[in-house]
């Protein structure tokens, strides 16, 4: 969960921030960097990409701060620009590609049931998968705004989602067998 | 005799997130297995959500203000040169009237005039605002668009047309080296990223 400013306050703050008051930008900044990096993080592949995420997304913040009129949260506001930071860079390095199928992940001997904790199975998921489970189970994204975000359909997010919760529950050993 | 059917992955996650379908919230009713699983999922989710946080390992603060200083200072700048170009216009409307025995050197501050127009497309292509810039390369943006401002500041003085038609287009002159030199810098020294 991000920290985040009461509404009066995120206000003020863009509000200096949007003419000139430096002081301000830095502690809008302060406030989001640890969230920003930490949703950078699940939705890239390295630290260095989520160092990169972070900066690009303080920047678009600090060019389109006339764009947030305080009618919604500060924070959901800075999350969909990190996430489309993030997510720009599938389409970048085009991703898609690399993706194992889930077949191949089966004959690599990586779908038999291990006992990983929930950080490394998370770790383990190709980038995308993680992607989707992150932004619908921790951040809320209904699979509708995660589809507009990736540039895909609502059905490939709902079964990237299926997919990943079915990796996660044979890596974390804790299978139900259905 | 057909066998029951569990729920899908699909189906239950669905129905974990409240938009499961008639069939499916009536048949985890019935089914201990799907229900076990969707008790399951909801733990998953409860314990991703409690993952910790990450601290960024560097500070990126400095390089985040040092371009959005950058960024100001040429909205400034687009904004400021618009509104001399169109004083400069008049006044140069002016110069030409009062000094019209003097055609070649009025020619010669159309000509500094039109270099120092097309150095500044050149510029304005090169999107310089969505450039990010090593500290030593802000320091010389920075130097060359300080000097800029204060040569846009003179041609902005009507007084300054005192001098004459020569020295207006000397500063047009100094105008254009300027612009092109910026031109240099964000060619070869700057990164795009694409605010």
């Amino acid at each position: 969960m991000a920290d985040t400013l009461p509404l009066a306050e995120a206000k003020s703050l863009v509000a200096r921030a949007r003419a000139g008051d430096f002081a301000a930008l830095e502690r809008l900044y302060r406030t989001y960097e640890r969230s920003v990096y930490t949703l950078a993080r699940r939705l890239t592949r390295s630290e260095e990409d989520a160092e990169d995420v972070l900066q690009e997304t303080f920047l678009e913040v600090c060019r389109s701060l006339r764009q947030w009129r305080g009618e919604g949260s500060l924070w959901g506001w800075i999350r969909t620009i990190t996430a489309s930071k993030a997510l720009m860079r599938y389409r970048r390095e085009k991703l898609r590609e690399w993706e194992p199928l889930e077949d191949d992940m089966a004959r690599a001997g990586e779908d038999v049931p291990l006992r990983m904790d929930l950080e490394a199975a998370l770790e383990r998921l190709p980038e995308r998968s993680r992607a989707v489970v992150w932004l619908h189970d921790v951040e809320g994204y209904t699979h509708e705004e995660i589809a507009e975000l990736m540039g895909m359909t609502t059905s490939f997010s709902k079964s990237q989602l299926a997919r990943a919760h079915g990796r996660l529950r044979r890596w974390l050993g804790a299978g139900v067998e259905g | 005799m057909s066998q029951m059917r569990h729920g899908t992955s699909e189906e239950l996650l669905a129905l974990r997130d409240g938009e499961g379908s008639a069939w499916v919230r009536e048949h985890v009713t019935e089914c201990a297995v799907c229900a076990a699983e969707v008790e399951r999922l909801e733990q998953v989710r409860s314990q991703l959500r409690a993952l910790p946080s990450f601290a960024p390992p560097r500070d990126r603060w400095p390089v985040v203000e040092q371009v959005a200083r950058q960024y100001r200072r040429h909205r400034r700048l687009s904004g400021t040169v618009g509104t001399l170009a169109a004083a400069a216009a008049v006044v140069l409307g002016f110069a030409v009237l009062r000094h019209s025995r003097s055609a070649p050197e009025d020619a010669a501050v159309r000509q500094a005039m039109a270099e120092s127009a097309a150095m500044e497309q050149v510029f304005r292509s090169l999107q310089p605002d969505q450039r990010a810039l090593t500290g030593r390369t802000a320091g010389v943006v920075a130097d060359l668009e300080d000097r800029l401002a204060q040569v846009d500041a003179v041609l902005n003085d009507p007084t300054a047309l005192r001098a004459g038609p020569q020295r207006v287009a000397e500063l047009w002159k100094q105008r254009a080296g300027l612009l092109s030199a910026l031109v240099d810098v964000h060619e070869t020294r700057a990164t795009y990223v694409g605010l």
